[in-house]
């Protein structure tokens, strides 16, 4: 059973990387990026270049095992599937800090700090709304979340949370309004001085990592592969597929502003947001 | 221990997969100097950086030490009821105020 | 066979630019890029076609020699003198055609010499006076000084900025101080170049600004006169930023949005500059229509 949801989880990783590029329309330039030569910086620190897309690639992996494929049936069965994903969420700020770190170039390192100011009040919100879903369930495993919305989905529930939770997933997969360390005025940030294939595993990181953040907020928010008629693992995929559009569609049409005044409004918008949206949950789960 | 071996099990397969496919990055001098637009830097990039939101990093600090009491509390919240929110609340109120604090004493800005 | 099918499904990839603006061809390159089937890169790691556009004058090919360098092989370069925009296009698309079929590659312009002599103590030459004396690499680490808002002191890193920086007007070299992500201090290394008056359309200002927000396929909609497609576009430019005669970069945002041309005074820009924060920075000279930024650094023209 464990190589079967082994399987399960590879599976919809490659094939959710694989629509998450043909949304974002970069299949092809990723092909490219593959026939070219990779270009080595000035000192690197080579370990972390090497690692840093690895490392993501990873977090989008682990954080997608502790996902129910169908009720009951998850690669991780942990009682503490929310710490899991929550430590991939804190990880995912380390290792992007690390892939600007590495190239020892200004601008990539400016992105890096810069998306380290972004990335801590970013997981915040984050947990808050995860852990008002954790409240009706009584348990942080992600099972029982998924058992607890059999009658009504959390996102009916707690209302704020799946928008919240939008904004945690535009900053973990740099994307548009969030995507503080890869910006336009930095020559793309982080990714400044990566060229080739090692350009294109970053890439592929990050849109695996759209498909473990958008299955996350499906199982948590849109009841998993809790659904009708169709078998569970479809349900799943079908929800996740329409978050992940959601989400590139959000980034594409969202306008970002600068770090520092995205700071605040983090802190004294976002927060107390999150506060009220536990407690809504915690009011209506007693 | 399962958990362990999954986790440890895709770290391996995503560094193996990402060194292997990336050849060995290779460079002349001036195709390794830091993009700048044409330009040229002084000195290296790696330095001792103004992390100008280094407040807001201590604020952030409370927070995260709250969310590891939260964890339990979220467990034991139905079965405890209104006691569990009273309290939390309270808690969180008092974390609140330090926002506010902050927040009046500009830790928020860009240093 | 297998090398030739990847290398036909690459080609069918958006050609990679990465733009040299010279003299008087801002706006063409603009709208030039804004075209399907092009991409433009925002750093030359990114690119394979290096896009020169306009009589680049003779103090600036060294630089232009620097960036065509930062591509990664195969690489092309594609000069733009007087053709019009579709035999452009059609030339860039065939050049990425040839690199893709592995026909095509160009050298280095430059000699392969590290950018300094190495010297100092030590396996990696880090030694020298006290922690951070030495060039390791052939190049000195950052020295502390002063910042300018909270007087803490850490490390300052110089560096000139441009002239094909992709966040800067085209032509401008900056010579920045920068402590963290905030200018400490700036002077105009070269002044832009200049633009004829088409640079000021709105439509183009307004490409520019959007572009900064992180809104790629919303910037090109503007430049081609359809509507932007997005939200939140004036909200997002801070207030209070980039005042110049009674306007601020978001209301001359919104001017553009709304079709309107903006002409500015010439600002006194190192003064502009000097304390603000690199994407605050960025917004601020993108929110200033090339004629006035052309004016502020070439003021002896003017006179």
């Amino acid at each position: 059973m464990t190589l079967l949801l082994a399987l399960a989880v590879l599976g919809t990783l490659l094939a959710g990387t694989l629509f998450a590029a043909v949304l974002d329309r970069t299949a092809l330039p990723l092909v490219a990026a593959f026939g070219r030569q990779r270009v080595e910086t000035e000192a690197p620190d080579r370990m972390n270049r090497d690692l840093a897309p690895a490392w993501y690639l990873a977090l989008a992996a682990v954080g997608l095992s502790v996902v129910p494929f169908a009720p009951g049936l998850a690669l991780i069965d942990s009682p503490v599937g929310i710490v899991i994903w929550g430590a991939c969420e804190a990880l995912t700020v380390v290792t992007v800090f690390l892939h600007g770190w590495s190239p020892n170039a200004p601008f990539p390192l400016i992105g890096a700090y810069r998306y380290a100011a972004i990335g801590l009040p970013v997981m915040l919100p984050s947990m808050f709304v995860l852990i008002a879903a954790a409240l009706p369930a009584e348990s942080l495993s992600l099972v029982a979340i998924v058992e607890s919305q059999r009658e009504i989905w959390n996102v009916v529930r707690q209302p704020l949370g799946l928008p919240l939770f939008l904004v945690v997933a535009l900053a973990l997969t740099l994307r548009g309004p969030m995507d503080y360390a890869d910006a336009a005025d930095i020559a793309s940030g982080t990714s400044a001085e990566d060229s080739g294939p090692a350009r294109a595993a970053w890439q592929v990181a990050r849109l695996a990592m759209l498909v473990s953040v958008s299955a996350i907020a499906a199982t948590v928010f849109l009841g998993g592969p809790l659904g009708p008629v169709l078998p569970g693992p479809v349900w799943l995929w079908l929800k996740t597929a329409v978050l992940m559009a959601l989400i590139v569609w959000l980034g594409d049409r969202v306008a970002r502003t600068t770090p520092s005044r995205m700071l605040g409004i983090l802190w004294v918008v976002l927060l107390p947001l999150s506060f009220l949206d536990l407690v809504i949950s915690g009011v209506l789960a007693l | 221990m399962v958990t362990i071996g999954i986790i440890v099990g895709w770290t391996a397969i995503a560094a193996a997969l990402v060194v292997l496919l990336a050849p060995a990055a290779k460079s002349t001098g001036p195709q390794a100097m830091p993009f700048l637009g044409g330009g040229t830097p002084d000195t290296h990039a790696w330095q001792r950086y103004h992390f100008r939101p280094y407040t807001m990093a201590l604020l952030f600090i409370a927070f995260e030490m709250e969310m590891m009491f939260m964890y339990p509390w979220a467990v034991v919240f139905v079965s405890e009821g209104i006691k569990a929110l009273a309290e939390m609340g309270m808690f969180l109120a008092i974390l609140s105020v330090g926002i506010l604090y902050g927040w009046r004493e500009g830790i928020f800005r860009w240093q | 066979m297998a090398v030739t099918r990847f290398g036909s499904l690459a080609a069918r990839a958006p050609v990679p630019i990465f733009a040299a603006i010279g003299p008087g061809r801002q706006a063409d390159v603009e709208r030039l890029l804004a075209r399907r089937g092009l991409r433009r890169a925002h750093s030359p790691r990114d690119a394979a076609v290096l896009l020169v556009s306009g009589d680049l004058p003779d103090d600036m090919l060294e630089a232009l020699s620097r960036v065509h360098a930062q591509l990664p092989h195969p690489r092309a370069t594609v000069r733009w003198i007087d053709e019009t925009a579709d035999e452009i296009a059609d030339r860039l698309r065939d050049a990425w055609h040839d690199l893709c079929a592995g026909v095509t590659d160009e050298e280095d312009r430059l000699p392969d010499v590290p950018p300094n002599e190495w010297k100092g103590v030590g396996p990696h030459g880090q030694g020298g006076e006290g922690m951070m004396g030495g060039t390791p690499y052939g190049r000195s680490m950052a020295m502390t000084g002063p910042d300018i808002r909270d007087g803490l002191q850490l490390d300052r890193y110089t560096a000139r900025i441009g002239p094909f920086a992709p966040m800067l007007p085209p032509g401008l070299v900056l010579e920045v101080t920068l402590q963290g992500d905030v200018i400490c201090d700036a002077t105009v290394a070269n002044a832009a170049f200049a633009q004829p008056a088409g640079a000021d359309a709105p439509e183009l200002c307004a490409g520019r600004v959007v572009r900064l927000l992180g809104l790629e396929a919303a910037a090109d909609r503007l430049i081609e006169g359809k509507r932007p497609g997005a939200v939140w576009l004036r909200g997002a430019v801070p207030s209070g930023l980039g005042l110049a005669e009674g306007t601020e970069a978001r209301g001359r945002l919104g001017a553009w949005l709304a079709g309107e041309v903006v002409t500015v005074a010439p600002v006194d820009l190192p003064d502009f500059l000097e304390g603000a924060e690199w994407s605050e920075a960025a917004l601020l000279l993108a929110s200033l229509p090339p004629s006035a930024i052309i004016r502020a650094t070439r003021p002896t023209e003017v006179a």
